[in-house]
């Protein structure tokens, strides 16, 4: 059975693409957190900073897994013996439903709480109905014949937050907006090419696009850091009912 | 919030720091809200004040220049995502 989609000559090669995936989630997670703690009326940055986080454990998942079966080291290797000599599984089907499911269920989860940011809470009846079918999507795409489930699932989560951030830049014209409204757009097309990924070549591709959007979503993360830091020109008269930047953002 | 951020920014502009009064017209706020924030922020170590015979005076701390950025990379997150 082939156990990934990746191509022989590639294998080990993506493990960068999500280290720094990796590195990037966790910066824009701890900082949706952090900014929660700031305010913590606003709820939705903890739901960012919890939908974020989600996302980054699932590429923990993935690179873990990974590693496990491209080089079969450490634990892998002796939980891995003590089921083939039980005659179950081989080591690599084990660590690769495992560490897949919860790598395709995390992330999955992860779209879905930043896709339901911006809305009105459901009843729990709706939650579990969704996390079962998420669960579902998850679990069925560990099987090779239904692999692009998860991608497609993606797909149309990334889909749903691609439209509701192009309807907040319609509003705010920000240029912030508009690069996130990219990361987005940038990752749901490299699931749209995952879903094909077994053509090796549209597999490597998926893989760059992929890594593509989480640069610019590290450019983006830089820009709001680097914007606490400059000063305002307005900021020795404020407050100044005829230069107050509040009064101003309204027009 | 958005005012403890206003006048955190203006006491910063002043390196030398900024009288009361200054703040307070700067601040377009009242006597008596100008009071009770600045009461606030000198209880949570945001400002101090230095009192010296020639005139009394309202600085920033360092916790009140990190409180400032994490404010504003916080506006910017929120601006970013519609929040």
């Amino acid at each position: 059975m082939k156990i990934v989609l990746t191509p022989d000559w590639f294998i080990g090669k993506d493990l960068p693409i999500y280290f720094i995936s990796l590195v990037v989630l966790i910066i824009i997670s701890v900082l949706a957190i952090r900014s929660y703690k700031l305010n913590k009326k606003n709820k939705g940055l903890l739901n960012l900073g919890i939908g974020f986080g989600l996302i980054a454990l699932a590429t923990l998942a993935g690179v873990f897994t990974k590693l496990v079966l491209y080089y079969d080291i450490g634990p892998a290797q002796a939980i891995g013996q003590a089921i083939i000599t039980s005659q179950i599984f081989s080591s690599v089907d084990v660590f690769y439903y495992l560490g897949f499911f919860f790598h395709n269920l995390l992330f999955l989860i992860g779209l879905y709480i930043i896709y339901r940011v911006p809305k009105k809470r459901l009843n729990l009846g709706d939650y579990v109905l969704t996390l079962y079918l998420l669960a579902l999507s998850a679990l069925l795409s560990v099987n090779e014949g239904f692999f692009y489930l998860f991608n497609l699932t993606s797909l149309i989560l990334l889909t749903l937050i691609i439209k509701h951030y192009y309807k907040i830049y319609k509003e705010n014209k920000f240029a912030n907006t508009k690069l996130l409204l990219i990361v987005f757009s940038i990752l749901a097309l490299s699931n749209f090419i995952y879903i094909f990924s077994q053509l090796e070549i549209l597999y490597v591709l998926a893989n760059i696009i992929e890594i593509l959007s989480y640069v610019i979503l590290l450019f983006l993360i830089i820009r709001i850091l680097k914007h606490g830091e400059k000063k305002k020109p307005y900021e020795h008269n404020i407050r100044y009912a005829d230069n107050n930047p509040r009064k101003k953002r309204r027009n | 919030m958005n005012i403890i951020s206003d006048m955190l920014t203006i006491i910063r502009g002043k390196r030398e720091g900024i009288k009361p009064t200054h703040l307070m017209y700067k601040a377009n706020l009242s006597h008596n809200q100008m009071k009770l924030y600045l009461n606030e922020l000198i209880k949570k170590n945001l400002i101090e004040k230095t009192i010296s015979k020639k005139d009394n005076r309202i600085t920033i701390t360092k916790s009140g220049r990190d409180f400032l950025l994490q404010y504003t990379r916080m506006k910017e997150f929120e601006k970013t995502f519609g929040l």
